[in-house]
């Protein structure tokens, strides 16, 4: 009898939280099915009876059209993928390096170097310093490193990089050392593979700044070859608001709306943008899961 | 050496500082300043004008969308400026949506560029000429674009005048505005509205319950909330609040005038009725939703043959534009696009040559505009061209320059060129034409009575509200956020500029 009642609290707790996990579901899901379907409907059949999840009339021409020429979002997903692959790379090499550093209690200046990084957390030049910087001290104007380096080194990564590097033993490094291990051995023998948690984790966090950046390609690309993916995207967005924001002027103009990208088009953008990414990151998630929980339980 | 580098690295600071800072004082100094050391070259060059040493210059422009054809179109583009000034150019188009970020930021950097496209409504002209980033042209228009200089009327060149100054050239094409209502032709029809007899709002009231009694689902009047504003120019007013006709040139506030009242509360009766649509306070466009839905939407600028193309904005329904006020042209009008030469530039008299070239040469801006003939676009007649979208090369026309050297474009009347110049040349000019107030003094005040616009303003000019509430409401807020502050200054420069254009 106990037990009975006990399953059918039990049971109606589980359909609780199915419903609840239905309906968020339905939350995440429903937004996404409608841009398809918008994405499929015809354009003339939008501009009459608005959004709606079955097209009224069914239309691929937004997708023939955007792949007509390939070209364009190829090259935008092969930027991104580099500036996403190198910039992680890079950024975890300097951040565990700097962090390292800071992190020896050996070392003689680190408490001067950490309060100098954390200094940079809370105070910036500013977008001009930083643009005359870039365009005319570093001419990275029109490429990729325009978007990789500032990436590179966040003062937040560096310092939970140094908190979980602080927990490694000294005496592991001085043993190491004892054994006749230079400085760069120690390093990357011992400290990074000890470290794989927060790499996998900050990897993780570097990775997914990287694949969504378009402020600094706004900036600094105007070459369209080297546009990457969310750019792309931001482009599309931003001058159909502006234009939509600005329309007495437009009008007054008289420029040709029709050069643009109609509503059917830009859903098609956004499904062949966001879609691969889709695909491939549940295989790729129990990797991302596993990195956070083991970094998380660092202390 | 050690002495000197520790010396040097302040200095560099200050200069950089200084740079930077230009924006925030006098413009003149650090505008005459870019232009000193050029200023010496157009002697010399004249002087030697065949041989004018090669040049390379930036030009950056906004685009709907960067086209994949440019680079073809630059190195046309440059056959033809290399033959007649020697130089090259690279074009820079920038889509309209980063545009204002980027150039504010490349500007404020003192990146070095040579042409740049700007407006009031995208990397605001008058902000960067007070900041400095443009040179004053007037010499350098008399010396190297006086085809491009006597082509537009004088009155466009006022609008483009800081403290006596040019730093722009127009972009010449409608300055006009025009405000009045377009009517879905289908409905005028079917319900007997004579669209001769419309003159004003109030007549239009019986066409609307009409609509509301016989065509469900179908909003009699459309407003998009904040572009919904009190049109001064209908109610005899200009647009800094003078009657029309007022030798003192007095300033009205108009948001205290017993006309803006009428007007939200013939909005608001409207409202109640449900002739305008619901949401009119928050939409931000006519949606998609929207289109073609409606009977009567409200216009600003009816320019010949603009029916035509607001038709297919419509869900391809024919409209009739009904006019509520007389033709006019105010500086806004004026300086809608504009080329102006960058502070930075190191050729700023080659600049100007390209200027005057793309405002002649017709070849020359017929490419920029439309691309090259029979891969862009295709000639249906010596001026009238068919664009092909899928080309590969499309660009706003008016971004270049003179649109009266252009094609038509598809669609377009013949004579729509000459109507037009017609119209720009017989529009009412206004009183304070030419006046452009600076609210440097009253920064604070100003920019809190603009927040107090964009609050109030869609709710009340909508009929969203009832204005026996929030009006008063609204003007007392005005008054404790220093509207009277900003009326005075306003009032105060109106009449040293009165002042100054009587002794002229």
């Amino acid at each position: 009898m106990n037990a009975a009642t006990t399953s059918l609290s039990n049971r109606k707790g589980n359909i609780v939280i199915h419903l609840f996990f239905v309906l968020l579901s339905v939350a995440i899901i429903a937004p996404f099915l409608l841009i398809v379907s918008v994405s499929l409907t015809d354009e003339k059949a939008l501009a009459e009876h608005g959004y709606s999840f079955i097209p009224a009339r069914f239309s691929v021409l937004a997708y023939e059209f955007i792949l007509q020429s390939p070209g364009v979002l190829l090259r935008a997903y092969g930027n991104t993928i580099f500036i996403t692959i190198a910039g992680t790379l890079l950024s975890l090499l300097l951040t565990s390096m700097i962090a390292y550093v800071i992190s020896r209690r050996d070392y003689k200046w680190r408490v001067q170097l950490t309060v100098y990084i954390f200094f940079t957390m809370l105070f910036s030049g500013g977008l001009v310093p930083f643009y005359i910087l870039m365009t005319q001290y570093l001419h990275l104007k029109d490429s990729l490193w325009a978007i990789i380096l500032p990436g590179m080194l966040s003062p937040f990564y560096v310092l939970i990089m140094k908190g979980f590097m602080g927990k490694i033993p000294y005496e592991l490094i001085e043993s190491t050392k004892v054994d006749g291990a230079s400085e760069w051995r120690i390093f990357f023998m011992m400290i990074l593979p000890l470290s794989t948690p927060a790499l996998t984790t900050l990897g993780l966090f570097i990775a997914f700044n990287y694949w969504n950046e378009w402020f600094n390609a706004l900036l600094f690309i105007d070459n369209d070859k080297l546009v990457p993916l969310q750019l792309l995207l931001v482009r599309i967005m931003n001058t159909l608001d502006f234009l939509r924001n600005n329309s007495q002027y437009i009008q007054s103009l008289g420029l040709d709306m029709s050069q643009l990208p109609g509503e059917s088009m830009r859903m098609a953008l956004v499904i062949l943008v966001a879609g691969p990414m889709m695909f491939i990151f549940p295989f790729f998630q129990k990797y991302f899961v596993q990195g956070m929980t083991v970094g998380s339980l660092k202390g | 050496m050690k002495r000197l580098r520790k010396k040097g690295l302040p200095a560099l600071g200050l200069v950089l500082f200084l740079a930077a800072c230009s924006g925030g004082g006098d413009p003149k100094p650090a505008a005459s300043g870019g232009s000193s050391e050029p200023a010496s070259s157009p002697s010399a060059s004249e002087s030697g004008q065949a041989a004018l040493p090669e040049v390379k210059l930036t030009w950056y422009y906004g685009v709907a969308q960067v086209p994949p054809d440019q680079q073809l179109i630059e190195d046309e583009v440059n056959k033809i400026v290399k033959s007649k000034i020697n130089a090259t150019v690279k074009l820079k188009p920038i889509d309209f949506g980063s545009y204002t970020t980027k150039l504010n930021t490349a500007s404020a950097a003192g990146e070095e560029y040579d042409l740049v496209w700007t407006a009031n409504w995208a990397f605001n002209y008058d902000e960067n000429v007070k900041k400095g980033a443009f040179l004053p042209l007037d010499q350098l228009l008399d010396q190297y674009a006086p085809e491009a200089k006597k082509a537009i009327p004088d009155f466009t060149w006022d609008a483009t005048r800081y403290k006596g100054e040019i730093y722009a050239v127009p972009n010449y094409q409608t300055v006009t505005s025009h405000y009045g209502v377009n009517v879905i032709k289908e409905y005028a029809d079917k319900y007997g509205l004579d669209v001769n007899a419309v003159k004003k709002f109030e007549d239009l009231e019986p066409f609307f319950e009409k609509i509301k009694q016989n065509e469900p689902g179908i909003i009699p009047f459309m407003l998009v909330g904040p572009l919904t504003k009190f049109q001064p120019i209908a109610y005899g007013y200009d647009d800094y609040g003078v009657k029309i006709g007022d030798a003192s040139y007095k300033s009205n506030a108009l948001e205290q005038s017993s006309e803006y009242k009428q007007f939200a509360e013939m909005m608001h009766r409207w409202f109640e009725k449900g002739y305008i649509n619901e949401d009119a306070s928050t939409v931000k466009q006519i949606d998609a939703s929207y289109n073609g839905k409606f009977a009567v939407s409200i216009e600003y600028a009816m320019k010949p043959g603009y029916e035509a193309e607001i038709e297919s904005k419509n869900g391809g329904r024919k409209i009739v534009g009904i006019p509520l006020a007389d033709v006019t042209t105010n500086r806004t009008s004026n300086i809608t696009t504009l080329t102006a030469i960058s502070r930075t530039s190191k050729n700023p008299e080659r600049a100007m040559m390209l200027i005057e070239l793309v405002n002649k040469d017709r070849e020359l801006y017929n490419l920029l505009s439309f691309g090259l003939e029979g891969k862009h676009y295709e000639k249906l007649d010596e001026n009238t061209v068919r664009v092909n979208p899928a080309g590969g090369y499309t660009a706003p026309n008016w971004v270049f320059g003179n649109v009266f050297n252009g094609y038509l474009i598809e669609g377009q009347a013949p004579d729509t060129w000459e109507v037009t110049r017609k119209l720009n040349e017989s529009a009412v000019v206004q009183p304070t034409f030419g006046f452009n107030f600076d609210d440097t003094a009253v920064k604070a005040e100003a920019a809190n009575i603009a927040a107090l616009k964009a609050e109030y303003e869609p709710l009340l000019l909508t009929g969203t509200v009832d204005p026996a509430e929030y009006l008063p409401d609204y003007l007392n807020k005005l008054k404790k956020a220093g509207s009277d502050k900003v009326q005075a200054e306003l009032q105060k420069q109106l009449d040293a500029w009165v002042a100054e254009k009587k002794q002229q």
